[in-house]
């Protein structure tokens, strides 16, 4: 009975450690039918169903290949993408985004050069900067997001406001005017995305130099420079006036989104990916895009903010990347790319693509406006990237603009 | 029995010995060879680096030593408002009648919620503009005390230890019960006849007997504040400006966002001896605790 016993156990610890070494072991990559079996990983859930229909019709006209697509959540794709895509099996086309995230996968060596494929001449050249580096194109960003508050257009017109500031002091008016009426003046998320976000815009024209953050890791420059400390102090005003809600700090995405959608607030302080959030709340709000110009109207040099994303890739390391190539080709057709951006109301970098949605329709606009690539995305560290973020917060809680520069930079010293 | 006479027992030890070391023994000292590299961990190549991420995290790395102390008050807190709690409602529920039962049922509860959910749904509590905290305080005609709970960074740490009271406190509960129904009732007639007071009774009898419990909570609350990452990454991320950033989310930052997965071990190292250091402390007073006795 003993020895039964002891048997037993030893083939179980076999067959245990048997587990462990089949997961190691390479998955056949094949679909098993003579097909090229692709994956696609990416983290955008809300778009499932335009990808669905998108590859349906991929795999109709490419009958050998087969699109199998996963998306993670976009903290876990930020975090995990990189070790996901090393050993080649999965995410033979992924995608990535602009900063510190393409940053890492291209010093990883996982971006197939893209550099000689037809498919670019359908981009607008302007709008796939953010996948290059060292003169190669590493990968073709597809959305385009303006990152800078949206307005309620039907509660702008009620109360007659003009939502182009030119200036400090007639952004300042604007907010006073909407205060004035019982609403709160923007609706701004400092829980989660609110301060990496609205920082784009605060600071755009306080440093019009795009280099700065370069400059920044570079030692060259400061945030205990001008710049910096007038943005924050800048905040501070905001806040200290009451236009930023009540416990700003505390509100997250999902809260100021219902404030905008259900008229509380008058602004939201993130960017044009919360269209379709504010829409599915109130199907009937008119919303349209602004940005705060912190100088004088002589002074001002950018008028918006605007960020290119979602960027497809090719990985390095996969072993169909022809097949891969096929369908980041695919999806960079005009009808295609349309399909995408009106299924998913959001703007994309093809060229020619026509929008059928009032609120992508009424921000066309901004495409022909002097913006400017999201600053915070040119951060290439993200330890420096969280210490700018966190003198913000500290200022929100009161910390004096000097001081709150003064303890951040102390940070990014220890991270140059 | 006996190993040494029996030697074919050891072979009892092998399964779990395998499955200690794949998942413990061999990171652990993987961890430890990391942490002397500058290794990013996606390129196949590093560089041996020597003390340089130590030296650099004890000298120079403000934000390590902010979370180790944002780590210690975290921990305070759930302990001592932790176990108060829990001994406090067990001296309440100690009969087994079936309201008690029941209430301890209830106050069990939330251990067996999934962390993220409790998460979100103290987060919801805490919104300052519709959580239902800061609406109780605005009936009580206390709007004085209302907050931004998680916004405010003097307080967010607090805020977040409140949820993890909450989230523990039936469990340790259930321990003290048990420890106090195992107290022999004639040490209690003993003190009546002596005429002991009610607090003379909780101070040399009850608390005397149930030190061994009080040990036990004791020490499991301190590891579990020590590992409360879930709940933090998911109310707080560790802001608003590092004020709820502790050891745990920040090795998560710095190995997954910053990619520094050197820099990570050796912070990872030096959370294990901060640990270590802690639980040997409490076994020390859990042999004076038994001295006591």
């Amino acid at each position: 009975m003993k020895r039964m016993f002891l048997v037993s156990i030893l083939i179980l610890s076999v067959v245990l450690s048997g587990c462990v070494g089949s997961t190691s072991s390479n998955s056949d990559s094949g679909a098993g039918d003579g097909k090229t079996k692709i994956s696609f990983i990416h983290w955008r859930g809300e778009d499932k169903e335009a990808f669905d229909s998108l590859i349906a019709e991929f795999e109709e006209q490419n009958k050998d290949i087969e699109v199998d697509m996963t998306i993670y959540p976009s903290e876990q794709y930020q975090s995990t993408a990189q070790t996901l895509l090393r050993d080649g099996s999965t995410g033979d086309v992924f995608t990535s985004y602009p900063g510190s995230h393409f940053e890492i996968i291209k010093q990883a060596g996982l971006f197939e050069d893209l550099s000689n494929e037809d498919f670019l001449e359908n981009y607008n050249e302007r709008l796939i900067l953010a996948g290059q580096a060292d003169d190669k194109q590493y990968a073709v960003p597809l959305q385009l997001v303006f990152n800078q508050p949206i307005y309620n257009a039907t509660l702008f017109e009620e109360l007659g406001l003009d939502p182009n500031p030119k200036s400090w002091e007639e952004f300042l008016a604007l907010c006073q005017a909407i205060a004035d009426a019982g609403h709160t003046p923007i609706a701004f998320p400092g829980a989660d995305i609110g301060p990496g976000q609205f920082m784009n815009s605060m600071m755009m024209n306080n440093a019009p130099e795009e280099d700065v953050f370069d400059k920044l890791i570079a030692g060259e420059a400061r945030l205990t420079d001008e710049w910096w400390v007038k943005t924050l102090t800048q905040f501070k005003e905001l806040n200290d006036k009451g236009y930023l809600g009540n416990g700003a700090l505390g509100t997250n995405h999902p809260g100021a989104i219902a404030m905008i959608a259900n008229g509380e607030a008058a602004m939201l302080a993130t960017g044009s990916f919360a269209v379709a959030g504010i829409k599915e709340i109130n199907p009937d709000i008119e919303l349209g895009l602004l940005a705060p110009i912190t100088v004088s109207e002589s002074e001002a040099v950018w008028e918006g903010i605007h960020t290119t994303t979602f960027m497809l890739a090719v990985n390095s390391k996969s072993s169909k990347k022809e097949a891969a190539k096929k369908f980041v080709s695919f999806l960079s057709e005009k009808e295609n790319a349309e399909e995408y951006a009106n299924k998913t109301s959001q703007h994309v970098t093809v060229n020619d693509v026509e929008y059928t949605s009032e609120e992508l329709k009424s921000a066309e606009e901004w495409f022909e406006k002097n913006t400017r690539f999201q600053p915070r995305y040119l951060i290439p560290n993200a330890n420096v990237e969280k210490a700018v973020i966190a003198s913000i917060q500290a200022v929100l809680n009161g910390t004096d603009p000097v001081k709150a520069a003064e303890d951040s930079q102390k940070i990014v010293d220890q991270n140059i | 029995m006996n190993l040494k006479r029996n030697k074919v027992l050891l072979l009892f030890l092998i399964p779990g010995l395998i499955l200690y070391s794949i998942f413990f023994i061999i990171p652990t000292i993987n961890a430890v060879i990391y942490s002397f590299t500058d290794w990013d961990g996606l390129s196949p190549d590093y560089n041996i680096v020597g003390f340089d991420n130590y030296i650099n995290i004890l000298t120079n790395d403000s934000i390590f030593l902010k979370a180790m102390g944002n780590n210690l008050k975290f921990m305070l807190f759930v302990l001592i408002f932790q176990t108060g709690f829990s001994l406090l409602f067990a001296l309440f529920l100690i009969k087994n009648t079936k309201t008690n039962v029941f209430l301890r049922a209830l106050y069990f509860f939330p251990t067996i919620l999934s962390s993220v959910s409790v998460a979100f749904i103290w987060s919801f509590v805490y919104d300052p503009n519709i959580g239902i905290l800061n609406t109780i305080l605005g009936y009580l005609n206390l709007e004085f005390l209302q907050q931004s709970w998680l916004g405010n960074q003097n307080i967010a740490i607090y805020s977040v230890a409140v949820t993890q009271v909450w989230f523990h406190t039936g469990q340790m509960l259930v321990i003290f019960v048990a420890g106090l129904q195992a107290i022999p009732k004639d040490l209690y007639e003993v003190a009546n006849i002596e005429g002991a007071s009610r607090w003379q009774r909780f101070r040399y009898v009850t608390w005397p007997m149930i030190a061994p419990s009080a040990t036990i909570v004791m020490a499991y609350t301190t590891i579990q504040s020590f590992k409360a990452f879930d709940l933090i990454f998911a109310m707080t991320r560790g802001g608003p400006n590092y004020s709820t950033e502790i050891l745990a989310t920040l090795i998560y930052t710095t190995a997954f966002r910053s990619f520094e997965f050197g820099y990570a071990s050796a912070e990872s190292v030096l959370f294990m001896i901060i640990i270590a250091i802690i639980t040997v402390l409490q076994f020390r007073i859990l042999r004076a605790s038994k001295v006591q006795e």
